[in-house]
């Protein structure tokens, strides 16, 4: 117990950090001393686990790079990544990964404008991490992307690897120079990044035009809101008809242009566990968010209907939900053509998921103090304004980091799609070991490959929301 | 929330009645309950058609026909019990690998807890590296792993050339390792075992009444209690008298290799997939629990050690009385939920043939029994499970919270 | 208020999962119709079984059941590539079929009389008879079921292996421990490293993992003489539909008349007989046979995929499957390939 107390980010009280061995700056050998060597039994332990290690590191290292037979990964990386995928609407997924690669550069050059351009107005000065922290917070999704590339056989995923991280980088810068009053257009026009991405392989064409029109729409009336009206009558009329007319022209373009796509049935790889995991999570989220207000409501009805579903779903594992979407979800529906197998497993993850948002909601929910709500009454507002305006964006605020917890679980849950037989990155194990050549070869190299496809992304994402956190001052209890 | 603009309403006697809050209220749930209601009927009716339309049975009849199949490493089970019996041993096993999954859980995680906030710098990174391996990986992933790295490619023999390690000089195995099953030592009840049981009853019932005497006497003079030891002596000689009482409530049973050389008879043993379960299941949730065990030690404010410094008490008592109990407060909630989570996570030794319910289910829905009803006697024992430990440890956790206000 | 507004969202947000889930179900009744109108047969196949389905890297089905499906694309809509592959599961496979999701089912599943009953399936031309085996390491001495008394034997989770094994060791009373894998891919690594000591399967699968095995320099396998099971193999399609059934029957019979006939791919373009029989099989004279499928079906079916022995030939003589002498050899050489004539 030598430790020194440390003032935490985000802490209002200094806790006692006994691990602070990156943070003191002692010359190197007095370092040691205090570490790992301040005392006989911490002396032992050292060099017990310096052996330990050593042999482990060695072990995994021989295994890595000199007896591992990777050639079933390297012949398969195509199949690992997309599955069965038609190989010659490869383009899609290609320009898919550059869009989504620049939507997240813009998200994240426009959230550091939001984030400056409010600092400017609270005074408190905003400073951007230099480039070398950012390159440690991603080591392990740079790590994953190094060994990808040494794996593949051709130049292409290496170019397409510095076209994304090129176009992601120009288009943060884009959005960092961008003033952050002009906020709400840019997030507009992340959403139609976003969308347009996702349809870039599955189609321009169906309903799709709801999903592309809706971030326009919403950008539209912010746009209109710009604009000094004097009659506020004639704003809303005027917004009325911007979203009327940009849902028309959508309707009418997509039934005109009638791009078809692939669908999502032929998503599968590591591709599948991604779209999985976010389609999922996009879809649970208004589902979540109602039943978290419903069982907070005042109605007891509707309470006990919400608590029911709740406890009901968090009560089962997720595999007996997907059992129940592969062999009867579909009959619960009145429909002539059958859902896809995938339609129903995203149903079922989307049920599944809901429940889980909305218990993570209703923390958020119970973050807000009352006094809030008290004010927001007092000065007259209607209850939906109280929740809309007041208790919604500070419970969201507090959500973020269990959401992007919640995310990871749900990418981490995407593996049991493998039990239902759909071709994900775990079960595209089993297509590979059933080829000729690799039949009992190489079993070992492929599922630590698999482990580190997931521990990768799940890493990155996790020490993402633990900053995220501190960022956001939620840590403190 | 509404509830200031009720009372005002209440007390406006002259509002149209549909302007009424209350009438409001009474009107939305009961459109609210009525369109759920239509919905789950919807969906319900769309079922029977289809399931009609499909030639699908809807009955539970077969739960009572046998199975026609064998459960691995389960000697009790032939093909002629029935389902029913099927589903009962699926329990059990899940019962099995989620009680020890959750002691192997605890206790790693609090070790690795602990170690994360170790003042050997070594000891704690390698306790982070373990955490931020671990749960980073889907389990479903890890118990394969753990399948495949203990037994398919571990280091243990085949069972006919099984390890069998015994005493020094006694003819006994104490343990038997092979790839795919071990033996340890098991009890087994003897006549005796009911009256033995009562001794236990009553031990325990005295440690309890003593260990409140012993409280009342702190309570009253401040003197040394004492309490731990005078209760667990009390237990221990009741319980004891009880066995001298019963004779031999217990015997020992020996694993030893069966006539083929390919089965363990006596003593307990455990199958590949249960070991891979557990362990695995078991170190998944032991990176949760070791981050929330670290982070509720980190929760307690500093302050409070100081005040314990302050006052002198030891390094123990400050840990056992100041730190633990608050940061047991905040721990033992989310503690609660990773242990349902690892129970209904059990669901995954599909992966490794362990013979636990979900696994028992697919092979019988593979084997011609309804899917639909399978699948619903499925849910129904997980959430049995689910509520049944919820409700015991939230009573636990109720308790403790209480104690601390 | 707000719990009226909230109430009217709701209200909403089930109106619109209703409609969003679509009109009344009154298809079903023709699917030959359908499939045309469609373009592509959706055809249900195994994707981890070597021989009969797999996915090559490039994402590509092939197989002895994968070409039987392109069998019926031909034969149905002139196109052996108008074939949408879903991969199975055993599990969920007559789910599939059920529901409608595929419109045939060519996934090695064996014809039961119980499946016929109770899964709403129709069984159709047996393609591939097999039967059930059993393979031991060379070395363990196992020459019978009997020496396999205690044995750990490994076996293909939810499949009718299951019960058959149970069945025939329970008659003979020997016990045993069943240890049920979810895949091949877990089961193999499992019995090369001696975690079970005997493999049950069909004698198809036995034999090609007998033959990757030793090929790889591993232990020398034995499988048993002792074939505990009938395995009839062929497709399926969903019960009350028997045009849909006749087409799929009669375009895949097709293949073994063609081998009778001696038409395969490299001769059926300028292929002229005087046998009546031929021309009329061939559709040369405009002969209609009246079961829904056009007149050039067969030149289709043997010009684009091929004759049985060809397709035989293609992907199960390399994982060490021999046709003559066995069960699949036509019914003049002695097999059981034996189909009704065309005329």
């Amino acid at each position: 117990m030598t430790g020194r107390p440390f003032m935490e980010p985000g802490l209002e009280e200094p806790i006692l950090v006994i691990d602070e061995g990156r943070r003191d700056k002692l010359p190197p050998g007095k370092w040691v001393r205090r570490h790992l060597f301040n005392s006989w039994h911490n002396t032992l332990v050292t060099v017990l686990l310096v052996l330990l290690l050593g042999y482990a590191a060695y072990r995994f290292g021989l295994f890595l790079f000199v007896n591992g037979r990777w050639s079933p990964v390297r012949r398969n990386l195509t199949l690992f990544m997309v599955g069965r995928y038609p190989r010659e609407e490869l383009w899609r997924i290609v320009a898919q990964v550059v869009i989504w690669s620049g939507t997240i550069g813009l998200a994240w050059g426009v959230a550091i404008a939001g984030a400056s351009f409010r600092a400017s107005q609270t005074g408190v000065a905003y400073r951007e991490d230099p480039l070398l922290t950012k390159v440690r917070r991603y080591w392990g999704l740079l790590g994953l992307l190094l060994l990808l590339l040494l794996l593949t056989e051709s130049f292409g995923p290496l170019i397409l690897a510095l076209v994304a991280i090129g176009v992601g980088a120009l288009l943060q810068v884009i959005g960092k120079r961008v003033p952050g009053q002009y906020a709400d257009l840019m997030w507009a026009a992340v959403g139609v990044l976003a969308v347009g991405g996702y349809q870039i392989v599955s189609g321009f064409h169906g309903r799709g035009w709801i999903w592309m029109a809706t971030p326009l729409a919403l950008g539209a009336v912010r746009l209109v809101g710009r604009i000094a009206w004097t009659d506020p009558r004639r704003e809303r009329l005027m917004q009325l008809g911007v979203v009327a007319g940009v849902f028309g022209i959508g309707y009418v373009a997509y039934s005109m242009l009638d791009l078809e796509g692939v669908g999502w049935d032929h998503w599968e790889g590591l591709h599948l566990n991604l779209i999985v995991a976010t389609v999922a999570i996009v879809l649970a989220f208004p589902l979540g968010l109602l039943l978290a207000l419903a069982r907070r409501s005042s109605l007891p009805a509707l309470r006990v209907m919400a608590t029911s579903y709740i406890e009901l779903i968090r009560g089962v594992p997720l595999i007996s939900l997907l059992l129940m979407a592969q062999f009867f979800i579909g009959f619960f529906l009145n429909t002539t053509t059958p859902l896809s197998a995938l339609t129903r497993a995203i149903a079922a993850f989307t049920l599944f998921t809901a429940a889980y948002i909305a218990e993570i909601v209703r923390g958020g929910l119970q973050s807000v103090p009352k006094g809030q709500i008290e004010a927001g009454q007092s000065v007259g507002l209607s209850p939906f304004r109280v929740t809309r305006s007041i208790v919604l964006p500070q419970a969201l605020r507090a959500v973020i980091p269990a959401m992007v917890g919640q995310f990871i679980a749900l990418f981490k849950d995407t593996s049991l799609l493998s039990i239902i037989g759909m071709a994900e990155i775990l079960q595209v194990r089993a297509l590979v070991h059933a080829q000729a050549e690799f039949r009992g070869f190489g079993i070992a190299e492929t599922l630590v490959f698999v482990m580190l496809a997931f521990w990768a992304f799940s890493f990155t994402m996790s020490r993402e929301s633990q900053r995220l956190e501190r960022k956001l001052g939620i840590g403190e209890r | 929330m509404t509830d200031t603009r009720a009372r005002s309403a209440g007390r406006r006697t002259s509002t149209v009645w549909y302007r009424n809050i209350r009438v409001r209220r009474a009107i939305a749930q009961v459109v609210a309950v009525i369109g759920v209601i239509t919905l789950g009927w919807w969906l319900f009716s769309n079922l029977v058609t289809n399931l009609n339309r499909l030639n699908i049975n809807t009955d539970f009849g077969f739960l009572g026909r046998p199975t026609q199949f064998q459960i691995p490493y389960d000697e009790g089970f032939n093909p002629r019990s029935s389902v029913w019996s099927m589903v009962l041993v699926g329990v059990k096993n899940t019962f099995l690998a989620g009680s020890f999954g959750i002691i192997l859980a605890t206790v790693t995680g609090i070790v690795v807890g602990v170690s994360r906030l170790s003042s050997n710098w070594l000891v704690a990174r390698i306790a982070t590296l373990f955490v931020e391996t671990l749960r980073n990986i889907p389990p479903l992933v890890v118990i394969i792993f753990f399948g495949f790295a203990l037994f398919t490619f571990g280091p243990f023999p085949i069972i006919t050339e099984a390890d069998q390690y015994s005493f020094f000089g006694s003819d006994h195995n104490v343990l038997i390792l092979s790839n795919t099953v071990w033996g340890i030592p098991s009890l087994i009840a003897e006549d005796g075992a009911g009256i033995f049981w009562i001794g236990v009853l009553f031990g325990f019932v005295a440690a309890g009444l003593v260990a409140r005497w012993r409280t009342g006497v702190f309570d009253r003079t401040g003197r040394a209690h004492h309490r731990v030891i005078l209760a667990l002596g009390t237990f221990a000689i009741l319980a004891f008298t009880g066995y001298l009482v019963a004779g031999d409530a217990y015997s020992l049973s020996w694993p030893a290799l069966g006539e083929s050389g390919r089965r363990i008879v006596g003593g307990l043993q455990l199958n590949w997939g249960f070991i891979a379960v557990t362990i695995g299941l078991g170190l998944y949730t032991a990176s949760h629990i070791a981050e929330i065990i670290r982070g509720s030690i980190l929760a307690v404010p500093k302050g409070q050690s100081e005040a314990a410094n302050a006052i002198a008490l030891s390094s123990f008592q400050r840990y056992r009385f100041v730190v633990l109990p608050q940061s047991l407060r905040i721990a033992v909630p989310p503690i609660i939920n990773q242990y349902l989570n690892l129970m209904k996570n059990t669901s995954l030794g599909v992966a490794v043939a362990y013979a636990e319910i979900t696994s028992l289910t697919l092979t019988s829905i593979g084997n011609g029994r309804p899917a639909p009803q399978s699948i619903v006697v499925l849910m129904g024992v997980y959430l049995a499970f689910s509520l049944t430990i919820s409700f015991v440890l939230n009573a636990y956790n109720r308790r403790i919270q209480l104690v601390e206000r | 208020m707000r719990s009226m507004k909230r109430l009217a969202v709701l209200v909403l947000g089930l109106t619109l999962v209703a409609a969003a889930c679509g009109d009344d179900a009154s298809g079903g009744g023709d699917l030959l119709a359908d499939v045309v109108e469609r373009g592509v047969v959706r055809c249900g196949v195994n994707d981890v079984l070597p021989g009969f389905g797999i996915v090559d890297d490039t994402g590509a089905f092939s197989g002895f059941d994968v070409e039987l499906c392109r069998v019926v694309a031909a034969g149905v809509l002139g196109d052996a590539d108008a074939v949408e592959f879903v991969g199975l599961t055993a599990g969920e496979r007559f789910t599939a079929l059920q529901s409608g999701e595929i419109d045939v089912l060519i996934r090695n599943t064996t014809w039961t009389a119980t499946r016929d009953g109770q899964e709403g399936a129709t069984f159709l031309f047996t393609t591939f008879y097999d039967g059930q085996g059993i393979m031991v390491p060379t070395a363990t001495g196992f020459t019978s079921l009997e020496d396999l008394a205690d044995a750990n034997i490994c076996v293909l989770q939810a499949t009718t292996t299951e019960l058959n094994l149970t069945a025939v060791f329970n008659a003979r009373g020997i016990p045993f421990n069943p240890v049920g894998f979810a895949d091949n891919n877990l089961l193999r690594p499992a019995y090369e490293e001696g975690q079970c000591e005997a493999w049950t399967s069909d004698v198809s699968q036995l034999t090609a993992f007998k033959a990757t095995i030793e090929g790889e320099g591993g232990a020398a396998q034995t499988i048993l003489p002792d074939v505990i099971s009938k395995e009839p193999l062929g497709p399926l399609v969903r019960d009350g539909d028997s045009a849909w059934a006749q087409a799929v029957e009669w375009s895949v019979m097709a293949t073994v008349q063609a081998w009778e006939f001696g038409i395969d791919s490299s001769n059926v373009a300028g292929y002229t007989s005087d046998d009546p029989n031929v021309k009329n099989f061939l559709g040369v004279d405009g002969f209609e046979t009246g079961i829904g499928l056009p007149t050039d079906f067969v030149v289709q079916i043997i010009s684009q995929v091929g004759n049985y022995e060809e397709i035989y030939n293609r992907n199960l003589i390399p994982i060490g499957l021999p046709l003559a002498g066995t069960p699949n050899d036509l019914w003049s050489n002695g097999g059981l390939m034996y189909v009704p004539p065309y005329r």
